[in-house]
């Protein structure tokens, strides 16, 4: 039971850190939270079911999935963020959750209001080491969702992406004097983002076994509380956070049942730590420059 | 041909005219200091060059080609790069990966080569080092540069201008906050830099310093250039006692501001 707890909570874990992972760029980069972000989880959802319903491959209906919601980052950076993006944060953040509730009005027009079943076979079976379990859903979750975070790391430390991240979202204009493509960079980052929401949307839909025009809104919470708890504009905390969040949730569930709504559990996690800790669990206390 | 040409160069803020119709030149291999009062618009002139504000009038022109209203990054691409003047490290990151980070190549270059691995670029990691010994920051390379102190922030400032081999380098006010005792060696190292062919344009406000390295010196005075010419020139003409007498009048009448001789 603890260790079948234990991986069920850490693929819960993987699954919110790919979720929160490029809003948590996002933010590094502009100061801005993407909530739209999740548009961009429900409309890869969206896109990969109706390709692999059309086409019958999944990875075809992944990939459409991914370039659906990448363009759709990309424009939005382009078109929303880059002209307001020095009227203040707050100017951003209300364009961005505008979006957000546009985009749903959008996904229930074009796709009608109720869920569709994303049935799709991911190939894996199911384990069982006598009481362990682990289903083939959710072998997959948490091998693609550590393999995509093990890539996120790898490219923020040992690339020249990672580098040239690190110092745009340090300091925007020194890194421009010093020669780094910034505008690039942002839209690297918006593309990056943007396929990692498409490739959580096509997870939970297959996991859930359903598509529907809110989809995104659990996860656009969630997404806020993990990366306020990891310290903001910090990947390295967004993932930790993210697994804490789906560990904690996860173990008080299977030893307290459902006192609580589960997703309560992540606000309750994201207020006791930050009493503690108010620059979240990895940030630093900004030092006076 | 002279490398940087600058033509009836005007910024204003709002009704404030920060810089009133410059003009200056500047040739291949000179040190070309930029002194005057607070006030004078001189950092304002190194930001309307290296593309961090635009000019409301005027020309530019860099390596023959007219590059006003360019944005920093691509000046950079063209061989221009500056220190500021209050250092702005990238704090979290260590030393050497400030000089690399600035290392980086051409706009398309950097998109496609993005996610290549650091550890290939062997030649960029040989200019780090070499900068890195030549600024004497070699024990420090992998600390984070915002535990840096002054002096060593401000030869990772111009180390790090320097790292993508630039043709014009502006320093803006290099010496600004380090001591007495720290100026003669990083005068050393600025001249240094020259003698291996750099175009130098230094803003400074210690006018001593400036005068010692320079080949030629432009007075700038509230927005307007008021002399131009070789160091000791500079330091006798009337107009240019008078400017710094006007603005720091709180100091011994007796003495000419500028300093004796070198």
């Amino acid at each position: 039971m603890f260790l079948s707890s234990l991986i069920d909570g850490i693929a819960t874990g993987s699954l919110y850190a790919l979720i929160a992972l490029g809003p948590s760029l996002i933010y590094g980069l502009l100061r801005v939270l993407d909530i739209a972000n999740a548009a961009g989880l429900t409309l890869g959802a969206y896109v990969g079911l109706k390709v692999w319903r059309a086409t019958g491959s999944l990875a075809l209906g992944i990939v459409a999935g991914i370039a659906a919601s990448a363009v759709f980052g990309l424009g939005l950076q382009r078109l929303l963020y880059r002209p307001i993006l020095n009227r203040g944060p707050l100017i951003p953040l209300i364009a961005s959750i505008g979006t957000f509730i546009a985009m749903e009005e959008a996904f229930r027009l074009v796709f009608g209001p109720y869920p569709f079943a994303f049935p799709a076979k991911l190939g894996l079976p199911t384990l069982r080491f006598g009481h362990t379990v682990i289903t083939g859903v959710h072998l997959v979750i948490l091998i693609v969702g550590l393999l995509v975070l093990g890539l996120t790391w790898f490219a923020l430390r040992r690339t020249r992406l990672g580098l040239y991240w690190r110092a745009t979202s340090q300091d925007m204009a020194t890194a421009e004097a010093m020669g780094i493509n910034t505008r690039g960079v942002v839209a690297a980052i918006f593309v990056i983002g943007y396929a990692l929401a498409a490739v959580s949307g096509i997870l939970l839909g297959i996991n859930y076994n359903t598509v529907y025009p809110t989809m995104g809104d659990i996860p656009a919470y969630k997404m806020l509380a993990i990366i306020v708890l990891g310290g903001l504009g910090n990947p390295l905390g967004t993932i930790a956070a993210a697994m804490l969040i789906g560990l904690v949730e996860t173990f008080v569930v299977m030893y307290a049942g459902y006192v609580l709504p589960r997703d309560a559990i992540a606000f309750i996690v994201l207020i006791v730590i930050l009493l503690a800790r108010p620059q979240g669990l990895l940030g630093r206390s900004r030092k006076a420059a | 041909m002279a490398l940087l040409e600058v033509e009836r160069l005007t910024v204003r803020f709002g009704g404030l005219v920060a810089l009133d119709a410059i003009d200056l030149a500047v040739e291949k291999g000179q040190f070309v200091s930029v002194i005057g009062p607070n006030g004078a618009g001189k950092t304002t002139l190194f930001n309307a060059i290296a593309g961090a504000i635009r000019p409301s009038e005027g020309l530019v022109r860099f390596d023959g080609r007219e590059v006003q209203g360019s944005p920093s990054a691509r000046m950079s691409h063209l061989g221009v790069r500056r220190s500021f003047q209050v250092a702005r490290p990238f704090a979290s990151m260590t030393v050497r990966e400030n000089i690399r980070v600035a290392a980086a190549g051409k706009a398309l270059l950097q998109s496609l080569r993005c996610l290549g691995l650091r550890s290939r670029d062997r030649g960029i990691a040989e200019r780090v080092d070499e900068l890195l010994e030549t600024f004497g920051l070699a024990r420090l390379a992998e600390r984070k540069a915002g535990e840096l102190n002054m002096g060593e922030l401000r030869r990772l400032e111009i180390a790090r201008a320097l790292s993508s081999r630039p043709s014009l380098l502006l320093l803006d006010e290099p010496a600004a906050g380090i001591g007495a005792d720290g100026i003669g060696p990083l005068a050393q190292l600025i001249r240094g830099v020259h003698r291996s062919g750099l175009t130098v344009m230094l803003v400074e406000h210690y006018v001593g310093f400036a005068l010692s390295l320079s080949d030629r010196v432009v007075v700038l005075d509230e927005g307007r250039k008021i002399a131009e010419g070789g160091p000791e020139e500079v330091r006798r003409d009337e107009r240019v006692i008078a400017a710094y007498l006007g603005k720091e009048g709180s100091r011994s009448t007796g003495t000419n501001p500028l300093g004796g001789g070198a």
